[in-house]
């Protein structure tokens, strides 16, 4: 397993399903049906605020686990979905 | 397709678990469309009723439920499940629900609150195998269960195995089924999806029905914060101690998205539509009709044979009821015979209509019981404006001579329950429960709970310790919050002096942002049940099927349901509140007896004493029931009360009511002819005279309605209640307008008559409750006056007061009432009243006022008492090194030793000092181990330990006598503390609180003493001001605080003890003054400084009294 934590830029479907994206100049295709879960933060240590309204993000992060390819080979993938900006990352990797 | 239902829910009634109130959870619900919605709180039916009453609100239909843990064999929690009620079946699932619960809980906290999966089975179906089994609730199997965590591991089989263990204990048709849900965490692991998924094909193999729920705790998913926080809370642990929640999906979910979670989890469309369906169907199976099955607003008073009555209970009632007329007016008149009668029928006649008669039987009945339990008793509220009442015994006020209403009590125009409230003497008021339980059979009684809330400090608190904050800074700030509501935490900061530290920390400090973040979440959320400290709900034998009930702290069963409750339950609520003050009198009349064997009947006293109103005139209040706070003193000082009415008038005004609506001087002018007393009408002056034009009791409202409409009092009594709601007021307008005009009144009365209903409507008071708080008012002022001595022990022992201990030692010595030390063979654990050799009667302090001292400890003390001398003592009572020590230092121990005090500092004197005593001590506690109390065989050491006092120990000055006494008592007992400050006082020319009342209005004056209160009453303005009370020994002196002032002396206005004070007199009436606050210090600090100027200027060396004021201040 490789641990990163790089900046990824993911094309998603209607329903907001990852379908596919650029990573290390490589482009990777989704080829089964990801899974989306959420994981938890530790907000008292990360957030400087708390206030009602502030919204759930500030306590959970959206995952999703997929397999993808590219000219490679298969490889699976766990991504972190910030919500607020529509922003991804890549954390893990697995062969 | 039907809307989709949760039927697993967690209100904020789970302690310190649910996040949102039921009220909140059904309009939300309501509003996405669902048209149930059920309540499932943590391990009772907290919410229950609440929920039940905003569902009726809403139209949608209730279900109730509970999650609980189950048990193993061994009573410990191996995972969880959630029971739903069956509904429209005639109440069998609402009993099935409730006795469920209770005997969930049966044993209270010495085992863990849950159900083994055997008695979950076997308290669900009713019935037996040959007629076969009904279910009257269905048994959810939650994922958190021993084959919920092992459907996550390899070995299905082992899975399926206990998930068929546990389900063969369920035949019935619909008691079992599990429930399915996914919150989406991580693959693999609980809560996930995958477990759902396995969890749904286990069932499915098993043929158990199968419901998706979100097992839901918060409304929103931001709510997930407060829910860490409460989590926190209920593990007593800071955040990240422990397994906090997976993640923030645990909230109500619209349909939409929980038929998208059916279809991720089924990953079949048939299959996701047929787990939806069997949801939708339990949930249909467990609507309920909360009439029909709850019972709901149904009144079930005892049964006839309960009560002891055959017969027609009205017929008795009647009787009773007139009966009770010789007794309370013994020598009365022809005329008034029949005034009585013909009212006591008037509300007989309304108690039938209302099929209320065993209802008063009951409670008379109650009241009897008390009396006969030779235990004090006085009604309270409304209920005192009923004669039935009075002559039923239930009541000790006069509502003919009082001039009090029936109607503002009980009428045929409302429908709601009668509340009638008995005071007794707090300390005897769980004998009376345990008499009610025993009289009626625990199936027909019950205690009622109570629901504290979230507010400043606590929710301060909860914060700090789930933000892993030192409990010093927890301390700190939640010392610093003060009568503020948590939920503004944030915008007071800003606003209050005192909270400008944390102001100022909020600026840069991440962790005290997050604290006030999470308070102000946390603010009115319920925290804990506890027993309500009065209410006992009175029912017939069917009352356990229709309430869950607990054990309550003192052993008897409490029901889960609050006072909110018991009006939509048609619960029979009879409040039997513990008063200290009616204890106090109590033992005065006690003390009384036994020391002069005088027998007095405080009930019979005339209550037009003219030296007991005189007393009270003085404004010396102190110990005086309801009239002894500070602002109550100084109305007092401005009022000048003559007669009973009077108190009632001035309890009454005395309210947030009166004081925003400034009806307070009005009455005042008119009462001392400063202004004349104005009237709209003629017609309204016998209303109004009483109070000189003013408007203040519901009493005027009712009559005025009466009088001006002809409506009718108990229709006047509706239309006064509808006043208070914006939506109904127009129409009370429209009436009042147009009757009044056909009654012939001016436009321009209505007018102004109206406007003054109109402001009135929310401030008023009911005259029979200020009544019938006037009545101990009066009798504790008549104890006070005639017999000081008695009524102080009384007040020590029962400490029904506001102030402490100490300032009513102050008063003592005002009063003088002379107070005897500690004495370990004459004191016990109550304030005893002895005559002294002198003839004089004096209070001996009890041993129970040492700080640290066991109960043990002090039983032994009072069990082997008389003691010959100090040995004697030290082997018999067999106190601690330490209590031996204190006891010493408190003088306790000077009479067995022999120590008179009388020439003390003589060193050469023959008599022993406490000095001696301490020595004495001293050796004693420095063998190792006690010698036992064998006279046979006596060793040396025994003999060398008993033997007489060393001599010549110089006694320990005055100073450091009242410091041992302040410190090891709380009280200043040889000597007032201010006098350790006295030297730097005199010199600065300080006022002393009695001589306030001889100066002029605007001098500047310095005043000092202890804090004995701190207030900030509502004002009109609606800015805040603060009153600060000191007590100098002389008596009390108050302080306002306005704007400026506050902020000037922010750092002393709440915390300090000791206080220095400059201001400038400000009279408030005739024995009223008051001193308008400019600045204030801290005493002890500024005579700290003096102290070392002193020394400076005279080269002092630093002296014992020095040290010890330090040691005072430590």
């Amino acid at each position: 397993m490789l641990r990163v934590d790089e900046a990824v830029e993911v094309s998603v479907n209607k329903e907001g399903q990852p379908i596919g994206f650029r990573w290390r100049d490589e482009c990777y295709l989704v080829t089964n049906h990801p899974v989306r879960w959420f994981a938890r933060r530790d907000w008292w240590q990360e957030s400087e605020r708390a206030y009602r309204g502030i919204g759930a993000a500030v306590l959970e992060t959206e995952m999703w686990q997929l397999t993808a390819t590219c000219d490679e080979g298969v490889l699976q993938f766990e991504l972190i979905h910030n919500v607020l900006g529509n922003l991804w990352k890549l954390v893990r990797v697995y062969s | 397709m039907n809307r989709f239902t949760h039927l697993h829910v967690a209100s904020a009634y789970s302690g310190h678990y649910g996040v949102t109130r039921p009220e909140h959870l059904a309009e939300a619900a309501s509003a996405m469309g669902a048209n149930a919605l059920a309540i499932t709180d943590r391990d009772g039916l907290y919410g229950a009723i609440r929920h039940i009453g905003a569902c009726i609100q809403l139209g949608i239909d209730p279900i109730v439920g509970v999650d609980l843990a189950i048990l193993d064999d061994s009573a410990q929690p191996i995972g969880r499940a959630t029971v739903l009620a069956h509904g429209n079946n005639k109440g069998l699932g609402w009993k099935t629900i409730c006795r469920l619960v209770s005997q969930a809980n049966k044993h209270g906290k010495k085992q863990a609150t849950g159900l083994t999966i055997q008695q979950l089975a076997s308290l669900v179906q009713h019935g037996d195998a040959e007629s076969g089994y009904v279910a009257g609730a269905t048994v959810l199997l939650s994922p958190d269960s021993p084959f919920g965590r092992l459907a996550l591991g390899a070995n299905r089989q082992a899975a399926q195995q206990a998930l068929a263990d546990w389900a063969s204990h369920f035949v019935a048709h619909g008691s079992l089924a599990v429930e399915i849900t996914s919150l989406l965490t991580q693959p693999g692991t609980e809560w996930s999806t995958t477990q759902a998924l396995r969890l749904l094909q286990l069932a499915d193999n098993l043929k158990i029905p199968t419901v998706l729920t979100n097992a839901v705790r918060y409304l929103s998913p931001d709510d997930a914060l407060t829910a860490d926080v409460l989590d926190a809370a209920r593990y007593l642990e800071p955040l990240g101690m422990f397994q906090p929640q997976p993640n923030a999906q645990a909230w109500m979910k619209p349909h939409q998205m929980m038929v998208e979670l059916a279809n991720e989890i089924c990953r079949d469309y048939r299959r996701a539509t047929k787990l939806l369906d069997t949801t939708a169907a339990l949930a249909e199976r467990c609507r309920l009709n909360p009439v029909a099955d709850c019972g709901w607003g149904k009144p079930r008073t005892p049964e006839k044979s309960a009560l002891g009555i055959d017969g027609n209970p009205f017929e008795l009632l009647w009787q009773k009821a007139h009966d009770g007329v010789h007794w309370r007016y013994p020598n009365i008149s022809q005329a008034k015979l029949q005034q009585v009668q013909h009212r006591l029928s008037q509300e007989l006649m309304t108690i039938h209509k209302l099929e209320f008669a065993t209802y008063f039987l009951t409670v008379a009945d109650v009241a009897q019981m008390i009396r006969d339990m030779k235990i004090r008793t006085a009604a309270r509220g409304s209920g005192a404006g009923s004669l039935v009442n009075y002559t039923l015994g239930i009541s000790g006020v006069d509502p003919i001579e009082n001039d009090l209403l029936f109607e503002r009590f009980l009428s045929t125009e409302r429908t709601s329950l009668p509340d009638i409230d008995i005071d007794v003497e707090s300390a005897r008021r769980h004998e009376i429960y345990r008499a009610i339980f025993k009289r009626y059979g625990s199936e027909r009684v019950t205690l009622l709970s109570m629901q504290s809330t979230y507010r400043g400090r606590g929710a301060v608190r909860d914060s700090g310790l789930a933000l892993g904050l030192e409990d010093e800074r927890i301390d700190e700030i939640a010392k610093s919050v003060w009568r503020f509501s948590a939920g503004s935490f944030r915008a007071a900061t800003s606003r209050k002096p005192e909270l400008a530290k944390v102001a100022q920390e909020l600026e840069n400090d991440r962790t005290m942002n997050l604290l006030v973040d999470i308070t102000e979440r946390l603010d009115r959320l319920p925290r804990h049940i506890s027993m309500h400290p009065c209410g006992v709900i009175l029912s017939d034998a069917t009352l356990l099927d229709r309430t869950p009930v607990e054990p309550s702290g003192i052993d008897l069963a409490m029901s889960q349901f609050d006072k909110d409750d018991m009006d939509p339950m048609g619960l029979l609520k009879l409040d039997v509140l513990g008063v200290r003050m009616q204890s106090s009198m109590a033992y005065a009349i006690r003390e009384i007896e036994r020391v002069s064997g005088k027998k007095l009947d405080l009930d019979s006293i005339p209550l037009d004493d003219a030296e007991t109103f005189r007393s009270i005139r003085t404004t010396n209040t102190l110990g005086i029931f309801q009239i002894e706070s500070p602002g109550q003193r100084e109305l007092t000082g401005k009022h000048q009360p003559t007669v009973f009415n009077d108190l009632t008038i001035q309890i009454s005004l005395f309210r947030p009511g009166p004081m925003k609506g400034n009806m307070i001087a009005p009455y005042l002018d008119g009462r001392h002819g400063f202004a004349k007393a104005r009237y709209p009408h003629p017609d309204l002056e016998p209303i109004l005279k009483e109070t000189f034009g003013v408007v203040i009791f519901h009493e005027h409202v009712l009559r005025i309605f009466n009088k001006m409409t002809k409506c009718g009092l108990a229709k006047a009594d509706e239309m006064r209640r509808s006043m208070e709601n914006p939506r109904k007021k127009p129409q009370i307008e429209e009436f009042f307008r147009v009757k009044a005009a056909e009654n012939g009144y001016e436009p321009s009365v209505i007018e102004e008559v109206w406007g003054t209903l109109e402001g009135f409507s929310s401030f008023g008071f009911c005259k029979a409750h200020g009544a019938a708080f006037a009545m101990p008012t009066y009798q504790s002022a008549w104890l006070k006056t005639h017999y000081p001595t008695e009524f102080v022990a009384g007040l020590f022992t029962h400490d029904p007061g506001m102030y402490p201990r100490r300032l009513l030692l102050a008063e003592a010595r005002r009063l003088g009432v002379k107070i005897l030390p500690l004495d370990v063979n004459k004191s016990t654990d109550e304030y005893l009243v002895e005559k002294t050799p002198q003839g004089e009667l004096a209070v001996r302090l009890a041993l129970t006022e040492i700080q640290n001292v066991s109960q043990t400890e002090i039983k032994r003390i009072i069990k082997n008492a008389p003691y010959k001398d100090l040995g004697d003592f030290y082997l018999r009572a067999e106190p601690s090194r330490r209590t031996l020590q204190n006891l010493g230092l408190l003088g306790a121990l000077d009479g067995v030793a022999g120590v008179t005090g009388a020439s003390a500092t003589d060193l050469d004197s023959i008599q022993a000092t406490r000095g001696d005593v301490m020595a004495k001590i001293r050796q004693l506690n420095a063998v190792t181990k006690r010698p036992k109390l064998n006279p046979e065989q006596p060793t040396l050491d025994f003999i060398d330990l008993t033997d007489s006092l060393p001599r010549g120990n110089p006694s320990p000055s005055t100073e450091t006598n009242v410091l041992n006494e302040l410190k090891l008592m709380k009280m200043d007992v040889s000597q007032h503390v201010i006098e350790l400050y006295r030297d730097m006082l005199d010199e600065m020319g300080a006022v002393r609180a009695d001589e306030l009342v001889g100066l002029r209005n605007k001098t500047e004056v310095l005043i000092a003493g202890v804090r004995v209160a701190t207030q900030t009453p509502p004002m009109r303005s609606g800015k805040r001001v603060v009153f600060v009370s000191l007590d100098d020994g002389s008596g009390c002196s108050d302080a306002t605080f306005f704007d400026e002032a506050q902020q000037r002396c922010s750092h002393v206005l709440f915390n300090t003890r000791l206080l220095l004070i400059a201001g400038k007199t400000r009279r408030t009436g005739v024995r009223g003054v008051s001193v308008m606050a400019e600045n204030a210090w801290d005493l002890k600090e500024l005579h700290r400084e003096w102290r070392k100027r002193q020394a400076g200027r005279e080269t002092l060396a630093p002296g014992e009294a020095n040290s010890e004021v330090q040691q005072l201040s430590a």
